[in-house]
């Protein structure tokens, strides 16, 4: 028991409750089912691309075209729907070409990342430039909007099953089998691993590069899958909708505790994480606090979060390096 | 059916600049704990690392297992031939479990969706651990073990591997008596059930206990492989050094100059406690003991990089307050790391940006700007005077060897001219003849008047270079003595306190540094 | 002869001159030249100031974001009566205070740059947002517009001169100084600058607030440029001042960089930017071209690396 209070994730659920029962005085409307679920599905393409980030995290990289990537699969269905009839068979091939295409780009960084030993952040830099400039070149900037959607792809968009809306299954669908990939396969031990000690992995016969390439196609799959999620919600297609919207999601992995050293992250922590920045833009809007002020608190927040990380973080190394000193 | 499990024949291989084995192998047969030995340098660590498959041996090399032709490619590859490799430096994971580190690898080269079968890995850790009579929760994430239990856990690795080979690379070096007694026993048990293994040792006592026969190296060259009673002690030293070498003591008298250098009650939780001593004039002052005493910790918290609990210094008689390294540069207190390539150098560097590293303040001209010029006149200087080869000045510190990167780290402590100069393990992985340069650069130091304080693990080179001794042990100094009483066995009473195992580990570490110098 | 990274990055900033001087119709009129110099400074100095952290091994993903407050700073002043003297002062202050924000989490506490900036990042724009309410300050003194679209004796932009001279600053600032020394030692290994006696958070600490008072200049020159400052003042030039101080030769890992090389960078970047412009293409394909020409230069960096070592390793065999 007392080991599950030392977690790290514990802390932040401490922390989310703390915000939410303060918001509970401040407003009625917060503890209203409608409003949590209107939260979480509106968090979503955040937490489906956070869910990917805490792979390229653990493995201490780092991927800043996510926000690209995904912009570009949107533009790539909105395409699509003028060639696919208007039928429920469209929609399960939306969910075909979507990741796929997410995973080709993904494919590229990791290919870029892993053979050509680029660092991520570089390479991530370029591909964003590149994805976004051809982005917006392609559909000169326009706008998307329901008119031209498909009917089928509208009403799978409203299905609700026991009043929950489908993305939210489609996020707990991403982050259960996350989670099993992370915590049951091969290839998600592997993950973990190189994260701990890369010198080690290779030496134990794990193909480090092979798990590079894996966590950014990844990455680049689920971005296929947040498309969906994103032309759902929105039901809109904008090119230069979610810009920026990626250091929201390293900001969300970071919170949720996933450290940047490597070799630490897990998916109901980067939940967690999703939750708290979520719940903090609810919470201030609720509050009716200025939202201008939203960004200052979230990114002290963030500066907190890391700060308190690192603080933490240097007093375990210390502990580590302990001689029993006779008495 | 071969009697051998593994040979390797025509082993080569060339780094840029280097040749670091020469036709060389290595045969072992089924069940023999086979004993690889050399100087540092002589070419173990790579010829493992091909036997590993992380280096590829250059061409006409050639691998039988079993009497069998095999490729090793890639360590899967070994691994799947059943060769286990124990690094000393280990491989685990410390964010993974006990029981993860231990299984991690048998999968490897399976698909990558093969899902983990938690209770295999649970049932194989557990008795893999049992085995080696190790009482650790299987749970436990590997970060909280000490250095000791980790590396039995590499070892229960290894045996939960069923591997029919496995290389112990130098397993001992950080376990304590009993635990060495234990991985002893593990050694024999295993080469009892015809599991081969090679060790890899620098404790002669040790190998001649435990190995069936040896493979001797020398400069990346094969000497030749022998039995064990077809050899002894003496003559393989010689098989190693290819000579005799021997220091001597230092025979000077007892310092009697005033006191330049006193360090009172200094303490730190899980470091070492109530350490007080003083440094006389003209004087190299040896600390010793074993590894995990507490001396580098001690000198480190003397140079304000590792923060103390309490104590005080006194330099020349006036109290001076060192809270960081740059204090203690200002007060004239300098530190020759252990650590050459990560802590002493900035290997990417010239020589000239590194000597000049301390001081760099103090070379500004009138505008502010670093003089140049005094810059490299004051490099040269001590690139001469020191001799340092290649003497390029803009030479990056990399390219050099361990004895003349030491020289640089030397001389850039010369430069800021220090009072006290705290060197840490001075010739480590420094070869025969560089080494007595910088024992002779040390007394020399001492005699210009800087306080030379020496931590070594190398008793004749505690003995060969200092006036005075201290031995630490468990953080606390245990034993002090003017080198004129000293002699090895004494030093190794105090380093290993009141034990019935001292006298074996005394001849151990004695044959220890014989072989290495 | 062998030609320094630098001298080859200058190489192909002048055949990207004169590569776009002869396909790009005008790209050599005077007025193109002009609007060449008066949008260089600008990048040039956010890209300068991501060099000098990029060398100690960081990133400042907060430097845009830094320059817009110092933009506001200068703008409320202006707006409410100051001179330009002290506009600019607050300028410069309002952008050492995010610097020293900065630098004391990454050397005090010792956080990685790439965290704290990307949370210093949301801060400071909050911290516009909350100033500005998201919308923008405008209408300064003729006076103040002078800095960004002034000539200097009726032929030099203002802003160029200002730039030559930070630029000439930084650059002996890092190759002349014991700081620029240390700045270089520190970002090679600051383990090794640690046990020399080097105080690595002051190292570092300076870095961060160099980086952000070559912000604010650029921030000066921009809201003078404009006449007016919003909360996304020069964010687009964020990923691309990290791309020129890489291709520039900066190296990511820190250690080596230097501000030629990083003025190249900008220049090649000016060029393609500006000779796109003027062929027609659309101007979100220039960022492609600049991504393209960032992962190709580093794709050919690796082979050439992987080649030079197989060639110094057969040697060596031959040799042996």
């Amino acid at each position: 028991m007392k080991s599950l209070f030392k977690q790290k994730e514990f802390s932040i659920l401490a922390i989310v409750l703390l915000i939410s029962s303060i918001l509970t005085f401040v407003s009625p409307v917060f503890l209203t089912v409608g409003n949590l679920l209107d939260l979480i599905e509106g968090n979503v393409v955040i937490g489906i691309l956070a869910i990917g980030m805490t792979l390229i995290i653990i493995t201490s990289d780092i991927d800043v075209s996510v926000a690209a990537v995904t912009t570009a699969v949107a533009v790539s269905i909105s395409y699509l729907f003028g060639f696919l009839p208007d039928s429920w068979i469209s929609v399960l091939l939306l969910f075909l070409f979507a990741p796929v295409i997410g995973l080709v780009m993904g494919l590229f960084n990791g290919l870029l990342v892993s053979k050509i030993e680029i660092p991520a952040i570089v390479v991530t830099l370029g591909t964003l430039n590149i994805i976004a400039g051809l982005v917006l070149y392609i559909t000169n900037g326009n706008y998307v909007n329901s008119t031209s959607f498909p009917q089928s792809f509208l009403s799978f968009s409203n299905i609700e099953i026991l009043g929950i809306p489908i993305l939210i299954y489609l996020l707990a669908i991403v982050a259960v089998g996350t989670w099993f990939i992370l915590k049951h396969t091969l290839i998600g031990r592997s993950v973990l691993a190189i994260g701990g000690n890369t010198q080690s992995s290779v030496r134990v016969g794990i193909n480090y590069q092979r798990v590079k390439l894996f966590v950014f196609a990844y990455m680049g799959f689920l971005a296929g899958i947040a498309a969906i999620a994103q032309t759902a919600y929105t039901k809109a297609v904008d090119p230069n909708g979610m810009i920026g919207l990626e250091l929201t999601v390293i900001a969300a992995v970071v919170l949720g505790g996933a450290n940047i050293h490597g070799g630490r992250g897990s998916i109901h922590g980067t939940l967690l994480g999703v939750l708290l920045l979520a719940i903090m833009q609810n919470g201030m809007i609720l509050a009716r606090i200025d939202t201008y002020w939203q960004n200052v608190v979230t990114g002290a927040i963030i500066v907190i979060a890391v700060s308190y990380d690192q603080i933490s973080y240097k007093r375990s190394q210390d502990k580590l390096a302990n001689i029993e000193v006779e008495a | 059916m071969s009697d051998y499990i593994l040979q390797m024949k025509n082993i080569s291989k060339t780094f840029p600049g280097v040749k670091a084995l020469d036709n060389v192998q290595l045969e072992v047969k089924k069940g023999e704990v086979h004993a690889l030995i050399g100087e540092n340098g002589a070419g173990k660590s790579t010829l493992i690392k091909i036997l590993a498959g992380i280096h590829q041996p250059d061409p006409g090399a050639e691998f039988y297992f079993e009497g069998k032709d095999a490729e090793i490619k890639k360590p899967i590859d070994a691994t799947l031939k059943g060769v286990s490799i124990i690094y000393q430096d280990l491989s685990l994971f410390p964010n993974l479990s006990v029981a993860e580190n231990i299984y991690i690898g048998r999968d490897s080269g399976k698909k990558a969706w093969k899902k983990v079968n938690w209770k295999n890995i649970k049932r194989i850790s557990e008795k893999a651990l049992k085995e080696l009579e190790v009482d650790v929760d299987i749970n436990t994430k590997v970060e909280q073990l000490s250095i000791a239990q980790q590396q039995l856990i590499e070892i229960a690795r290894a045996m939960a591997f069923e591997s029919k080979l496995i290389v112990m690379d130098e397993p001992t070096s950080s376990l304590s008596s009993s635990e060495v007694e234990k991985l002893y026993r593990v050694v024999d048990k295993l080469s009892a059930q015809g599991i081969s293994i090679i060790f890899i040792s620098h404790k002669l006592k040790e190998l001649f206990r435990l190995s069936d026969r040896f493979t001797v190296l020398r400069d990346g060259k094969y000497v030749g492989s022998y039995d064990v009673d077809t050899i002894d002690e003496a003559k393989l030293v010689n098989l190693m050094v290819g000579r005799e070498v021997t220091y001597e003591k230092n025979q000077s008298q007892v310092k009697t100059g005033e006191v330049i250098f006193e360090v009172r009650d200094f303490s730190k939780s899980g470091n070492f406690k109530d350490i007080s001593f003083q440094l006389r004039e003209g004087e190299v002052l040896g600390i010793t003991g074993l590894v995990g005493a507490g001396r580098t910790e001690l000198a480190q918290s003397i140079f304000g990089i590792n923060k103390k609990d309490q104590g005080s210094l006194e330099i020349h008689g006036e109290p001076v307050d060192i809270r960081s390294s740059e204090d203690a540069v200002k007060k004239g207190v300098a530190y020759v790391p252990e650590a050459r390539q990560t802590q002493g150098l900035v290997l990417d560097q010239s020589i000239i940006n590194n000597i000049s590293l301390p001081v760099i303040d103090k070379l500004n001209n009138k505008f502010k700007f670093i003089d140049r010029k005094i810059e490299v006149e004051m490099a040269q200087q001590y690139i001469k005077s020191l001799d340092v080869r290649p003497s390029l000045p803009e030479l990056p510190a990399s390219k050099l060897s361990g004895g003349n990167q030491q020289k640089v780290v030397i001389g850039k402590w010369l430069s800021a001219q220090p009072k006290i100069l705290i060197i840490d393990e001075p010739t480590n992985g420094i070869d025969i003849g560089a080494k007595t340069e910088i024992h002779k650069l040390l007394r020399r130091l001492a005699n210009e008047g800087i306080g030379v304080i020496m931590i070594s693990s190398e008793l004749p080179e505690v003995l060969a270079v200092s006036d005075r001794i201290l031995v630490m042990r468990n953080g606390k100094i245990s034993g002090e003595m003017d080198v004129n009483q000293a002699t090895q066995e004494k030093i190794m009473n105090y380093a290993l306190g009141g034990n019935g195992k001292q006298h074996e580990s005394v001849v151990i570490e004695k044959e220890k540094v014989s072989q290495e110098v | 002869m062998k030609l320094s990274k630098e001298s080859i990055l200058g190489l192909i900033a002048l055949g990207t001159f004169l590569f776009m001087a002869l396909l790009a119709p005008g790209f050599l009129s005077s007025n193109n030249i002009n609007s060449m110099m008066f949008q260089i400074p600008e990048f040039g100095l956010l890209a300068i100031a991501m060099m000098v952290v990029i060398v100690t091994g960081g990133i400042d993903l907060s430097i845009t974001y830094i320059a817009a407050l110092a933009g506001v700073g200068a703008a409320l002043m202006l707006t409410n009566g100051f001179g330009i003297f002290p506009a600019i002062i607050m300028a410069i202050l309002f952008a050492l205070a995010c610097g020293a924000f900065n630098g004391f989490i990454v050397s005090k506490i010792g956080v990685s740059p790439i965290l704290v900036t990307l949370g210093t990042m949301v801060l400071f724009e909050g911290v516009i947002l909350a100033i500005t309410k998201g919308s923008s300050i405008s209408g300064f003194p003729d006076a103040y517009s002078l800095i960004g679209n002034g000539y200097y004796l009726g032929l030099v932009p203002f802003s160029i001169v200002i730039f030559a001279i930070f630029a000439i600053i930084t650059g002996l600032l890092l190759s002349k100084t014991s700081w620029g020394r240390r700045v270089y030692m520190y970002g090679s290994n600051e383990v090794a600058t640690l046990y020399s006696g080097v105080k690595n958070s002051k190292v570092l600490m300076k870095v961060y607030l160099y980086a952000a008072l070559l912000a604010a200049i650029s921030a000066i020159i921009m809201t003078s440029r404009y006449n007016s400052v919003k909360v996304d003042l020069g964010s687009s030039y964020l990923l691309q001042s990290v791309a020129a101080a890489v291709l520039g030769g900066t190296n990511i890992h820190g250690g080596y960089g230097k501000v030629i090389g990083t003025i190249y960078a900008v220049f090649v970047f000016q060029f393609i930017r500006n000779g796109l412009n003027l062929l027609g293409f659309h101007s979100s394909l220039v960022d492609v071209v600049i991504g393209s020409i960032l992962i190709l230069v580093l794709t050919m960096n690796f082979f050439s690396d992987k080649f030079k070592k197989k060639q110094e390793q057969k040697n060596a065999s031959q040799a042996a």
